[in-house]
Order: structure tokens, then C-alpha cells, then sequence
């Protein structure tokens, strides 16, 4: 506002048109602020609203609760326990983000180091390594799941290698069936760290690399001395969209285990409790207490992320 | 080696190293570093790695391709790197089928994608020119605002939302399994992201621009339309293949608001569906794969030239 008192002083003849732009400018931003507030914040109101009622599919709102449905959830164990089980809702789902979280930032960081170089075809093999990030998880799932069914292609080729019968059921067995996913996931979301870490990279001046050459740096001491340091914004940030992404593991849980999270429970992520209870099992105020643990628990992790990475920056 | 290769004239080398292109950056940047037995070491590393990543990236959607061109009987007797007799069988049995007709499907992912990719485009540069040019009361609070809501995960929206749309906010509708509702909720989805993307691609631009338009007596709406808008065509292609991908391919918020009647499902859903109903009929569902991949991967091509040329364009005349 004192910006607009500074300038009306100077040019008052243009008072009205200042009162137009303005006009105008609520008129351009007011459709996308009512879907904001329509579909972002108010629902998110509504869920800790719902999270504090009994509300289920038939009955309707039957009353006000107070914290029932989040006690329900503190002794609920098919979303957590303590000792920490698998085949539980929230450790499958921070046990896949421990798996798929390094896995996809190395992956990321090493194809996009060599699509970095000065290498014949790296246009190419750029726009390969990308290729599985168009494609939707949908397709994605339908396609791991003929690749590594019991009699399929992956089966086929470690048969090949090992001369003998393989016929491991890489989904059907409650031991391998989220680690199939996570190398899933890795597999296909690579692609979109890679082209973080090749921005990142391509602004890393040139001279800093000269001057190692001078120093008769290796290219390997090269890179962990100088590049790797040097790329810190960028793997916090590739850690923070890692990290979400993980968090919010449902297509391809969902999809491979036919929306069971079977088999016996490992797929069974903490997204898909929350659709299982809500549209399974009709109980809304329960799905939307899940929701909101949920929310709580992304919010102070990524704060703790910032803090972490904020307090390293200082130290370098 | 009879007929060796003449001499070299500066001016062919130079016109040498431009045919191909990729391969001369590293020689013309830095004087030659020798040839060490280290640095071959290192070069046969790098490449056997680049190639062994893309054969492991590419493999499973070619062998997809591969499934779908087969019979039912080819592909369960196993591995085969070409079919017998490459048919279409496949994909005519899923296109028009009496349950789960892929026809239908293909023509809901195509009008809701492209809707709430117009409808998002529309908003994003209207609403990303006000927010970077327009001077009102409360503007960065507000843009603060749109990207705060990018911090709300979807876990948390998916009661209230089902809620919300199963019977809406005073007027009482059920907007869940209707395409309508599809476009009136997805229109959120990319909407955050592509108005700062516009935002920040619009700050960007001279205000030189606006300023002429101003002298031509162009109102507000009819600068951001005939100036701004094309001015911005990379960016405006950019959010168009981000939210046309993001829709075609987004199943989470469809499976929850559009199951029910079938008639209404997307690409994506029809095909999950084909695959909980006839687990194996594999090579249908590479069919449906296939389908459901093509139209993102045509469109990311097209609009990649566009792209290039608009930024080409654009440092043309800048």
C-alpha cells in the first residue's frame, strides 16, 4: 500500500487508471484463487473438521467425537506398531522411502554426469533415460507386472544366466514384492532427477574445473572434491520431491496388488489405508484422522529436511 | 589405406567438426589431453555404462510393443524377440469391446485432458500476467498463497474431496462419476505449478512490449492477449505438455471420483480395470499399454519442436 501512496503522490491525474489496474488485476487472478480456496483450502479445513467426527458411509455425520478416531489410530495396528513391523501402513511406506529415496538420487546423479559429457549420441540417451517419466504409472504397473511375473522376460533372462529353472513371483511373495516396486519406482522416476541434477550441473562455472586441471585433481577425487560439494542446493532439493513422492506411494501399490496391498500386507502403503478405510470400508472421519497424521508428519519432515540441509550449507 | 585423406585445411576441419556435432565438443573446448591408457579406461567405463542404461530403460516398452503384436498363444509360450505373424489382433479385440471398450475410454482421456489443459492454460497466463505485471493491493501475499497450496498433499484432500464432490457445497450435486466433474476438480491439478511457471516466464519479458501496446491504446485483456501471450509461446507450450501428460496419465484422483459406470473411465482406468478382471491376458494388456503410453509420447514430440522453435524465436528477435 505505501508503494501506491508514493506513486498516486507523484502522478495523481493517474489515480483512476491505478484503481483500474488494480481492477483488472483482481479480475485476472480470481477464478484460479476461488479453485485454489475451493479444492486446496477448504478441503483442507474439512479434513481436520471430519478427522474430529464420527462419519461413516451410510449414517452420515453422526457427532462430534473430539480425538477418538486419532487414539483409535495411536493403538491401530494395521497402520503402525512399535517395534517398528513390516505389513504395517506407515513402516511399508517409510520402509519403500528409505529403499527408493537413495536409489533414485543415485541414479539420477550418475545418468545425469553422463549425459554431462561431450559424448557422441547424448541427445539421445538423454531422451531414453527420460523415457520411462512420460509414461503413466498406470502402464508402468501393467508392464512390470508381465516383466516379472512368474514365467516372465526377467524370470526368462536369470534362468538364461543361471542354467537353471527361476521362477521367482516377484509380486506374489510378501519378500520382494515392495522391493519390486521400489526398483520399479526407481526405474521410472530417474529420468525427471536426472534433468535436476543436469541443470544443476550445467551452472557449475567451467574455470572451477580448469583450475582443478591444473591441480592434476583425478577426474574421480574431481568429482567428490569439487562437484559433489558443489551440488548441494541440488540434492536437497531432489531429496525433498524424492521424499514426497515417496510418501505418496498409491498407483502402483494399488494396481500390482489388485488393491489389496497384498501379498499378507507388504504392499499396503499409507495413502492406500487412507482410500481402503474411506472407500472400502466407509469410514470417512477415520480416513480423514489418517490423512491428517499423514499431513503432519510430510509438514515436519520436510521442515526437518530444511533445517538439516540449512545448517550444512552454513558448515560449507 | 591406399587413397589416405589429404591434408587438412583449417577451414574443413572446421566445417568437419560441425558435421558432427555432439562428438568435437570435447576437442574443441580444451587443448588435447593425451591419451592415457587411464582415460581409455575411463571412456569404455562411461559408454558401457550409457548403453548398458539405455538398453535396461528401453527394453521393457519395446518387448511391450513386441507382446502386443502377438497372439495369446505365442506370448504364453514365452520369450520371443519377434512374433511369428506380427498382428493387430490385440488391439482390435480391446478397442471395441461390449465391457471395457477402449474407444470410449480413448475419447474421455482426450476431451477431459485436453479441456483442463486449455482451461489451465487459459487461467495460468491470465492469472501469471496479473501476478507479474499488474499492480494491486495484497499481490505477493497472494501469489505466496497459490504456492502454499502446492505444500498440501493429496492424502490429506482425498476425504474432503470425496466428500465435497459426492455432494457438493451448497447446491448439493454429486459430481463424482461424471466427466464434468472431472474437468471442474482436475482444473486444480496442474493450476499452482503452471501459474508460476508463467509468473516467472513473464517477468522475464521487456516491458518495452506493454508499454508500446499502452501508446496504441490496447487495453489490459488486449495486451495480455495479443503481446504478452505471444511472447511467452515457450513457456505456454511448456505447461500445455505438462498438464496434457499430467492428466492423460493421472489415475489417483480419477480412480476416486470416475469408478462406477465405465462409460466414464480414462485410458488409464480402463486399463487397470482390463488388468483386474483378465489378469493375463497379456497381449491385450500390452495393447492397452501401448494406447495409454502413444498420446503423451506424440504430443511431448510435436510441441518439442515447437518449443525449440519459440525459443529459437525468441533469441532471434531479443
Amino acid at each position: 500500500m505505501a508503494v501506491d501512496v508514493g506513486r498516486a503522490r507523484r502522478a495523481p491525474s493517474l489515480g483512476g487508471e491505478r484503481l483500474r489496474e488494480a481492477g483488472v488485476g483482481y479480475a485476472f487472478v480470481l477464478i484460479p484463487l476461488a479453485i485454489f480456496v475451493l479444492f486446496q483450502l477448504y478441503p483442507m479445513a474439512y479434513a481436520f473438521y471430519v478427522s474430529a467426527h464420527q462419519w461413516g458411509g451410510i449414517t452420515g455425520n453422526e457427532g462430534y467425537v473430539g480425538l477418538d478416531n486419532y487414539r483409535e489410530l495411536w493403538h491401530d495396528e494395521a497402520f503402525w506398531t512399535w517395534p517398528p513391523e513390516r505389513a504395517t501402513a506407515l513402516w511399508n511406506t517409510v520402509y519403500y522411502a528409505l529403499l527408493v529415496v537413495p536409489l533414485q538420487m543415485a541414479l539420477g546423479l550418475t545418468m545425469a554426469l553422463i549425459v554431462n559429457q561431450a559424448i557422441f549420441g547424448r541427445t539421445f540417451f538423454r531422451s531414453a533415460y527420460y523415457f520411462p517419466a512420460l509414461v503413466s504409472s498406470a502402464a508402468i504397473s501393467v508392464i512390470a507386472l508381465y516383466l516379472l511375473s512368474a514365467d516372465g522376460l526377467l524370470n526368462a533372462a536369470i534362468s538364461a544366466v543361471l542354467g537353471r529353472e527361476f521362477d521367482q513371483p516377484w509380486f506374489g511373495d510378501p519378500d520382494t514384492a515392495l522391493e519390486s516396486i521400489v526398483v520399479l519406482d526407481a526405474w521410472t522416476t530417474s529420468g525427471t532427477m536426472m534433468l535436476f541434477y543436469l541443470a544443476a550441473l550445467q551452472s557449475i562455472p567451467l574455470d572451477v574445473y580448469e583450475a582443478a586441471a591444473i591441480d592434476k585433481a583425478g577426474t574421480w577425487r574431481a568429482f567428490w572434491r569439487i562437484t559433489f560439494p558443489l551440488l548441494k542446493p541440488a540434492h536437497f532439493f531432489v531429496a525433498v520431491v524424492s521424499v514426497i513422492g515417496a510418501l505418496k506411494l498409491f498407483d502402483q501399490a494399488f494396481i500390482i496388488s489388485t488393491g489389496s496391498g497384498g501379498p499378507a500386507g507388504s504392499t499396503m502403503t499409507a495413502v492406500m489405508y487412507v482410500y481402503t478405510v474411506t472407500i472400502k470400508e466407509f469410514n470417512y472421519g477415520y480416513g480423514a484422522t489418517v490423512g491428517v497424521v499423514l499431513f503432519l508428519i510430510i509438514f515436519s519432515l520436510t521442515l526437518a529436511q530444511r533445517l538439516a540441509f540449512g545448517r550444512a550449507e552454513i558448515g560449507y | 589405406m591406399a587413397d589416405r585423406d589429404p591434408p587438412v585445411v583449417p577451414h574443413v576441419a572446421a566445417i568437419r567438426e560441425l558435421a558432427t556435432e555432439g562428438e568435437s565438443e570435447g576437442r574443441t573446448s580444451l587443448p588435447i589431453p593425451p591419451k592415457t591408457v587411464g582415460e581409455r579406461v575411463r571412456r569404455a567405463t562411461v559408454y558401457g555404462l550409457m548403453i548398458g542404461l539405455a538398453i535396461l530403460y528401453l527394453v521393457p516398452f519395446v518387448y511391450t510393443v513386441v507382446t502386443s503384436l502377438q497372439t495369446q498363444a505365442e506370448a504364453a509360450a514365452g520369450f520371443d524377440l519377434w512374433p511369428e505373424q506380427a498382428s493387430l489382433d490385440a488391439y482390435r479385440e480391446i478397442w471395441s469391446r461390449e465391457d471395457l471398450s477402449f474407444v470410449t475410454f480413448f475419447k474421455n482421456s482426450l476431451i477431459l485432458s485436453s479441456s483442463i489443459t486449455i482451461i489451465t492454460l487459459f487461467l495460468a497466463t491470465l492469472g501469471g500476467y496479473a501476478f507479474a505485471r499488474l499492480r494491486f493491493p495484497l499481490r505477493e501475499v497472494l501469489f505466496v498463497l497459490v504456492l502454499g497450496t502446492l505444500m498440501i498433499p493429496d492424502q490429506l484432500r482425498l476425504v474432503p474431496i470425496y466428500l465435497m464432490m459426492v455432494d457438493f457445497p451448497l447446491t448439493g450435486w454429486n459430481l463424482t462419476q461424471t466427466l464434468r466433474g472431472y474437468v471442474f476438480f482436475g482444473s486444480s491439478i496442474a493450476l499452482a505449478t503452471s501459474l508460476f511457471l508463467m509468473r516467472q516466464y513473464f517477468l522475464t519479458i521487456p516491458k518495452d512490449y506493454e508499454e508500446a501496446a499502452k501508446l496504441d491504446g490496447a487495453g489490459y485483456f488486449k495486451t495480455y492477449w495479443r503481446i504478452m501471450l505471444p511472447l511467452a509461446a515457450p513457456a505456454v507450450a511448456a505447461v500445455a505438455i505438462l498438464t496434457f501428460q499430467g492428466i492423460w496419465n493421472e489415475f489417483f484422483w480419477a480412480n476416486l471420483l470416475l469408478t462406477g459406470d465405465s462409460s466414464n473411465y480414462t485410458v488409464q482406468m480402463g486399463l487397470v480395470q482390463f488388468r483386474f478382471q483378465y489378469q493375463t491376458l497379456w497381449p491385450q494388456l500390452m495393447a492397452a499399454a501401448t494406447i495409454a503410453i502413444v498420446p503423451v509420447l506424440v504430443v511431448y514430440v510435436v510441441f518439442q519442436r515447437y518449443f525449440v522453435a519459440g525459443v529459437a524465436a525468441a533469441g532471434v528477435k531479443g
